[in-house]
């Protein structure tokens, strides 16, 4: 299992389009993937969980993988979050 | 005794019960099952997502082929929620552990996350968040062992009360014990307005105080004197038994005997009917008229709430040519409007968009290739059981009906190399109903067996939807008969027939107007036609036309209309009357 902390810094958060393409992307991998934030932890192949998260614009939220291909999963979502999820 | 004020939308009378319906609150059936259902239960579950998905994913390609990938990519987020991993777990559980049906469990799990979402509105407030009560709507629909899921089933006579009405809400309403429709929102020319008159249940809008009547046990709607009545006295209740009674003899009425088709002087004078379902078709005497002038196809995506596919298309059509004898039916292709179209998406947050203000008509069919193409197959393949014609709306230039006549070659050649037997003799008409249009005429007229002038838009695109005095309408406008005449003048120069299809051929007084400018045909709805009949049959189209060069040169509203209301009193009315 691994985690890495990434700051969202798209304009709006983690909204429902950025969220779209985040769990479409999540969803690629074998592993388990979580997004924790304020202390909540949710799986991060489920939009609507991530949704109620509200994260904030310039919140920093924890990446968490657990699985076979933990490690290309977080670093292909670390790096489609600072790539503002592909939208700006 | 209370009286409260609204606005008539469909005339009638009722007494009753007030059915106050909510939108968005389901009857969830509170029931638990037997261990040995749970896998059958998460099955149902399965398959009522998976249709819902195939409804949103039809939607998504119309979307994106209309919009842009962030118009789709809302729709995305629905479909992503159809199969969220969560979801599906908790569902799971609550199914296992509690024993709830799935329906229960499905909607307790959603209510959860949906009230959850509406607490991180303030952050999203800048995006259009998820329409998770959409998601959630159509997995109940599909989990309902009933068809509809808009509004609920009145277990008795009632009148239903709501904020607004959709039209599939009206389709399955009038099927259960709706004797009556109050809203606060809603109006004439919608297509909620058009079903209620189509259906004849009375109709009052713009309603203001419908808390005040929700808690009453029995009202009286009058929708013929704009009022809702509430606590009435004994004499007052007295009379409105009789005229609800007497509203109800009416309704049930349907004409015996064919209507006349010759005016007074004997010139033929044709009269069909408006309709947009089977139902409507079933319930009348066919050889009352001489056809159906217009049959509004995509009103069978409102009540199925999607697209129908070429099977079931050819069905209904395939009925409602055997319902009419062997008398002539004229399809209109999908006709899409922006509002038709969002009632049928039914999502609430693309009610106010204004992407859609340009959808619709024969351009949107010719954009969406296999959709016109299922619908020609349709039609084609319901040909060998009566006589058919095609029709085109908002038509707007040439290129559209030569392009449309290339995909009706194209489908005529696969059917014949498919060995599937169709009518050759099939005519193509244009709606004359846009502005464009107007321009176009002869060269049109060149390329189509028939013109049929649809009034409501077409005096939208002329006049503009202002009305300058709640009595005098558009339809009186010196432009709208202008407008008709040159229309005729190019139908009669190519030899073509033209009809007229709107509510300007149902009002007794532009009805003569009509006839003056050279119109022999019309299409109404059936609840019009007897009037229409009596206009038709009163009238000398020898005598009328001699007020056509007085109407085209008049340049006003007003004059207008007295001209003709003159000539309706002088022939028409009751005690002119016994001339025929």
């Amino acid at each position: 299992m691994i985690q890495q902390s990434v700051r969202i810094v798209n304009k709006y958060g983690l909204h429902t389009r950025p969220a779209t393409v985040f769990v479409t992307q999540a969803s690629k991998f074998k592993s388990d993937v979580f997004v924790i934030y304020n202390g909540v932890r949710v799986n991060a192949k489920s939009i609507l969980g991530l949704l109620i998260l509200a994260v904030e614009p310039g919140a920093e939220i924890t990446i968490e993988a657990d699985g076979d291909d933990e490690k290309e999963a977080i670093e292909k979502l670390v790096a489609l979050t600072k790539n503002k999820f592909n939208l700006e | 005794m209370k009286i409260i004020k609204g606005i008539k939308i469909s005339p009638g009378i009722a007494i009753g019960p007030i059915y106050y319906f909510e939108r968005y609150k389901f009857p969830i059936p509170k029931t638990y099952i037997k261990s040995e259902e749970r896998d059958n239960e998460l099955m149902r579950l399965k398959r009522a997502t998976s249709k819902a998905a195939g409804e949103l994913s039809q939607l998504r390609e119309l979307v994106l082929d209309h919009l842009d990938e962030g118009h789709a990519r809302m729709i995305d987020a629905q479909l992503m929620a159809l199969t969220d991993e969560e979801v599906m777990k908790e569902v799971k559980k609550v199914v296992q552990e509690e024993r709830k049906n799935v329906m229960w469990a499905y909607f307790d799990v959603m209510t959860q996350y949906e009230k959850a979402l509406d607490k991180t509105l303030y952050i999203y407030h800048k995006e259009r968040y998820i329409d998770i009560r959409d998601v959630k709507k159509r997995v109940i629909h599909h989990l309902s062992a009933e068809k509809q899921y808009t509004a609920p089933d009145l277990t008795e006579p009632s009148i239903f009360v709501s904020k607004r009405i959709s039209p599939s809400d009206i389709i399955h309403i009038h099927h259960v014990n709706a004797i009556g429709i109050i809203t606060e929102i809603g109006g004439f020319d919608s297509h909620s307005g058009i079903l209620a008159r189509a259906f004849r249940i009375p109709y009052l809008s713009n309603v203001l105080e419908i808390d005040k009547i929700i808690g009453t046990e029995e009202v009286i709607l009058d929708a013929d004197e704009e009022k809702i009545i509430f606590n009435a006295n004994k004499n007052v209740m007295k009379e409105y038994e009789k005229r609800a009674r007497q509203f109800l003899i009416s309704k049930k009425k349907s004409l015996r005997g064919q209507v006349v088709h010759e005016s007074r002087d004997g010139l033929p004078f044709h009269i069909f009917m408006n309709a947009g379902f089977l139902s409507e078709v079933e319930a009348i005497e066919p050889s009352s008229i001489q056809g159906i002038g217009l049959f509004r196809t995509e009103y069978q995506c409102i009540e199925s709430n999607s697209i129908p596919d070429e099977d079931d298309q050819f069905e209904t059509y395939s009925k409602v040519i055997k319902n009419m004898n062997g008398l002539q039916v004229t399809f209109r292709t999908f006709d899409f409007g922006r509002d038709k179209f969002i009632d049928m998406l039914d999502l609430e947050m693309f009610h106010q968009d204004q992407f859609f203000d340009d959808w619709g008509g024969i351009s949107f069919c010719l954009e969406n290739p296999s959709l016109l193409t299922s619908q020609l197959r349709a039609f084609l393949r319901s040909s060998v059981h009566g006589p058919i014609q095609i029709m085109l709306p908002m038509v707007s230039s040439v290129d559209e009906v030569l392009k449309f006549k290339e995909i009706l070659r194209n489908v005529q050649i696969e059917l014949r190399e498919e060995g599937i037997a169709f009518s050759e003799k099939i005519y193509l008409g244009a709606m004359i109903e846009t502005k464009d249009v107007m321009q176009i005429l002869d060269d049109l007229a060149h390329e189509v067996d028939f013109f049929s002038i649809g009034t409501n838009d077409l005096s939208l695109y002329l006049i503009g939807s202002e009305r300058k005095s709640s009595l005098i309408k558009n339809h009186y406008h010196p432009v709208m008969f202008q407008a008709i005449s040159k229309i005729v003048e190019s139908a009669k120069r190519y030899q073509i027939p033209v009809n007229v299809c709107g509510e300007m051929g149902a009002d007794p007084y532009a009805l003569i107007g009509l006839a003056a400018i050279g119109i022999r045909a019309v299409s109404v709805s059936y609840s019009a036609v007897q009037q229409v009949a009596e206009v038709v049959g009163n009238i000398s189209i020898r005598e009328v036309e001699l007020i056509a060069d007085e109407l085209l040169s008049a340049d006003d509203t007003l004059e207008i209309y007295t001209m003709l209301k003159k000539f309706y009193d002088d022939n028409v009315k009751p005690g002119n009357a016994e001339v025929a």
